[in-house]
């Protein structure tokens, strides 16, 4: 398959972009999405990433089955070096935790046999969830600014309602893709 | 167990879910219920290492894998996890090509805000767990 034209142009290295996946995508605990976010803040300083493409990507993540985060890094590699850099991406997000768990697993530890290490890990989960709550405003904070106020936030009661009544989340994308097809943006003469 | 079949187990139940512990239903049936190679005990204990290293919560795959077959069923469980990743790769390409329809764009703007919408319940629930093992600790 042909690599398709980035959405900007500039790019990282390769091998910084393993590092900063390595070093970004590996520090948080209990949420994925929380190192998502790690990653955007340090692409969006260096100009790599914008809020829109972090969007699309996002989107494509959440439609990809399997573990959201890894099909994040897949597009995001691929996006700037094609299959090496799907798979650099993928590797260096999964890999080092990988390691850790089959190290935890194989010593058969007990995580919370230590109480400074219960509280250690409760602490990292508290800082995981509000990175989590961070990468929600990132997503939706284009949409709110732009001409189109009304229609997103529109779009967030419909998801919640969907959501509350217990419909899947992939259900729920589906339908707002749905609602999304059918609201187009009116073209200004 | 054989590798493969191994392999195949995890990835079926990795390429059917779309969160990190959305397949835990299908490993529990296959491998505990069905081919009885782990315990209930093993599967929380992997989940619970999963929760507790860094990056994808999805990881307590690597450790169901290890359970299951040792390392090499460790290295198979990453397998499992990375593999359905590289989907992304015909998706992300295939809307890019249909970007430039208003239509398109529009729908993929409703789905950008709904994952934000979807995030918030998880990132709230992450959060109020946390704070009530906090107090706990107290």
């Amino acid at each position: 398959m042909r690599e398709a034209a980035p959405l900007t142009s500039a790019r990282p290295p390769l091998g910084t972009l393993a590092w900063l996946v390595t070093r970004d995508a590996n520090k948080t605990i209990g949420s994925g999405m929380a190192s998502i976010e790690l990653l955007r803040r340090t692409l969006e300083r260096r100009g790599w990433l914008d809020d829109r493409e972090h969007g699309v990507f996002n989107a494509v993540a959440r439609f990809t089955p399997g573990t959201n985060v890894l099909a994040y890094l897949a597009a995001l590699g691929w996006s700037y070096h094609g299959a090496t850099g799907a798979a650099v991406g993928v590797v260096a997000g999964s890999v080092p935790g990988s390691v850790i768990v089959t190290i935890l697993t194989a010593a058969a530890a007990t995580v919370d046999r230590w109480r400074a290490v219960r509280v250690a890990l409760t602490v990292a989960t508290l800082v995981a969830a509000g990175l989590v709550l961070a990468n929600a405003w990132s997503l939706v904070r284009p949409h709110v600014r732009g001409p189109r106020v009304g229609w997103t936030l529109a779009s967030v009661a419909l998801a919640a309602a969907l959501s509350l009544a217990g419909a899947t989340p992939v259900r729920v994308l589906l339908a707002l893709a749905i609602w999304g097809a059918l609201t187009p943006p009116r073209r200004t003469p | 167990m054989s590798l493969l079949l191994l392999y195949a187990l995890l990835l079926k139940a990795s390429v059917t879910s779309f969160s990190g512990v959305g397949a835990l239903p299908q490993i529990r049936q296959d491998l505990v219920v069905t081919y009885r190679v782990m315990t209930d005990e093993d599967l929380s204990r992997a989940v619970l290492f999963g929760r507790s290293s860094p990056g994808p919560v999805g990881l307590y795959i690597v450790s169901v894998g290890h359970a299951v077959r040792g390392v090499p069923g460790a290295l198979v469980g990453w397998l499992a996890l990375a593999s359905p990743a590289f989907l992304a790769i015909p998706m992300l390409a295939l809307l890019r090509r249909w970007l430039h329809l208003s239509r398109v764009r529009s729908a993929l703007d409703a789905v950008i805000v709904a994952s934000a919408t979807l995030l918030v319940p998880s990132g709230l629930l992450l959060a109020r767990d946390a704070i009530a093992q906090l107090a706990s600790f107290l």
